[in-house]
């Protein structure tokens, strides 16, 4: 069993125009990945609200300025090299952008090629061959219709699914999702999200999903954490914050959703500040009926 | 439909639609005979799934449709206030551009990339409204402000340039400078696809301040039937192209005509303390 734990991570950033130079954009996040049993964790919160600088934290593409996080009780930061690409190994991104993280000059292949010579997954061409070609049929693409392909002449969704093709390839024990379905559009979105919990269930992984969509929190079901300004606020199994939300600001989320009722309109009115943070009228809010 | 009878409250009246798109799979109609009439002063919503042709809609009645589409039929009568209605099919170069901004505007979907990266907001505003109401040029430092203070954002806003906006402020300022210049028809394509909720709650709240304090009258496109339960005042229903269900609101959630749009409804998960 493998445990990723972050314990009191903060990050600061310089910015100017704060009162001390600093802006905190993550505050004492405290919890641990698990992948005995397997699970899906959905991190949940608005634009700015730090949820990106978590999974760049975990990723170790960004040091955290207090704070650690540790794969199987080692911090992260201070991993050998041996270490280090076994961490990498273990825990696999997927990021929002599915049109960036291609080289527009290299075939699609390149980044399953790659995958199979850095972690030696195959011993020779025609065994790499096979194995991408079984990835690729796991997350319901066809190998004939991507592989040769460039970037361009794949949508979106497809190469979202490629990247979910090197992650059933490498079989990491950790998948972190940095909003990986907003930019799809409602029936992709569905056959990306089933691809992940089939990938729960019949790979064992377990999957910190970031997103500020509460009706995809909903659909993957599990654990969520929710958070405001830098801060979990809130944290349990969906259905039960989902249901009888605790913190103010989880409540806030989830009464604004558009209720597809016309006569359940909302009659109170909520202002969003500046940088991005909203406060009701009237804390707290009462269900609207 | 019965509703469309011409009327001179109906601003906008759409007969017989017909948008084709070519492909070397044969032709597809993306538009399919469609009738529709937008009454003045009205949130009409447009309901639909991806590919039911809303966006095409749209795009056709802004002219701004691009090939392989093109209209194959019907007619598209536009009645600005004060002038004779005009066949936005009809016409061309000259005549449309005129009436864009000033009587006819469109928030698009994804506004985050129409702004100009390098101008200030105060310029894009005095760009468009000195284009097409240079007589407003003295009034402008006073109608900025008052303009963004109707989408609830300070004035300072105006000195800013995009990057220093997030992606609801960014959205409200283009909502701002589609009714600088008091349009009859304001077209908006999913004005809240890809925000997150509580932005997206305060886009649906400006939008109907604007109706309501400003009589703006608004074609709202969106997927989502739980924008347009908040929102509108009547919803069109489009299914493969053509119009299944028009009608009030309130009546077309409670006793769908058609099953599609049962299913529409039905498909939102239903979640948050308002549901039982």
């Amino acid at each position: 069993m493998s445990v990723i734990e972050l314990q009191g991570v903060e990050q600061r950033f310089h910015a100017r125009g704060t009162p001390d130079g600093y802006l905190t954009a993550l505050k004492d996040a405290t919890f641990t990945l698990q992948s005995e049993p397997p699970q899906i964790v959905s991190l949940v919160g608005q634009s700015g609200s730090g949820k990106s600088t978590i999974a760049r934290n975990i990723l170790g593409l960004q040091k955290p300025t207090a704070g650690t996080i540790s794969f199987d009780g080692k911090d992260i930061f201070k991993l050998s090299r041996a270490e280090y690409d076994n961490y990498r190994r273990n825990v696999q991104p997927v990021f929002q952008d599915p049109y960036s993280i291609f080289n527009p000059f290299y075939r699609v292949d390149r980044v399953l090629w790659k995958a199979v010579k850095k972690f030696g997954l195959a011993p020779d061409r025609t065994k790499g061959l096979a194995m991408i070609e079984e990835s690729l049929d796991a997350v319901s693409l066809d190998p004939a219709g991507v592989l040769g392909r460039y970037p361009h002449q794949l949508s979106g969704g497809q190469r979202q699914r490629i990247m979910l093709a090197r992650i059933h390839m490498l079989r990491p024990a950790f998948v972190i999702a940095d909003e990986p379905v907003s930019m799809l559009d409602a029936q992709i979105r569905k056959t990306f999200l089933d691809i992940l919990l089939d990938f729960r269930r019949d790979h064992g992984m377990t999957t910190l999903f970031i997103t500020h969509d509460l009706s995809t929190v909903y659909y993957l079901g599990g654990g969520v954490m929710v958070i405001n300004k830098g801060s979990i606020v809130e944290r349990g199994a969906v259905e039960s914050v989902m249901h009888e939300p605790s913190h103010p600001y989880t409540q806030l989320l989830l009464d604004s959703i558009p209720q597809p009722d016309p006569d359940q309109r909302w009659t109170n009115r909520i202002h969003v500040d500046d940088s991005g943070t909203q406060t009701p009228d009237s804390a707290p809010q009462e269900p609207v009926v | 439909m019965s509703d469309t009878e011409p009327s001179k409250d109906t601003v906008l009246e759409v007969n017989g639609l017909e948008v084709t798109y070519s492909t070397n799979r044969g032709d597809v109609r993306a538009v399919d005979g469609l009738d529709l009439s937008v009454r003045r002063g009205e949130i009409l919503g447009i309901a639909g799934e991806s590919g039911s042709g809303k966006s095409t809609l749209a795009v056709a009645l802004l002219r701004l449709l691009k090939p392989p589409g093109r209209v194959t039929a019907g007619s598209v009568v536009f009645r600005p206030a004060g002038q004779s209605p005009v066949d936005l099919l009809k016409i061309h170069g000259e005549q449309l551009r005129v009436l864009r901004w000033s009587a006819l505007s469109y928030l698009p979907q994804g506004s985050m990339n129409s702004l100009n990266p390098v101008m200030r907001i105060q310029d894009q505003f005095r760009d468009v409204i000195l284009e097409h109401a240079p007589e407003r040029k003295e009034a402008l430092s006073e109608l900025i402000p008052r303009l963004l203070g109707q989408v609830g954002l300070e004035p300072r806003v105006a000195r800013m340039y995009p990057h220093e906006l997030s992606g609801g402020m960014k959205q409200r300022v283009l909502m701002a400078i589609c009714v600088a210049l008091e349009p009859d028809l304001v077209i908006a394509d999913e004005p809240t696809t890809a925000l997150d909720v509580t932005i997206q709650r305060v886009i649906l709240q400006s939008l109907a301040d604007l109706r309501r304090d400003f009589g703006v009258t608004l074609m709202v496109i969106s997927h989502d039937m739980g924008v347009h339960a908040q929102l509108v005042d009547r919803v069109a229903v489009m299914y493969e192209g053509r119009l299944v269900e028009v009608g009030d609101v309130h009546q077309v959630f409670k006793d769908p005509q058609h099953s599609y749009t049962r299913q529409l409804i039905d498909s939102i998960p239903k979640l948050g303390r308002r549901a039982s």
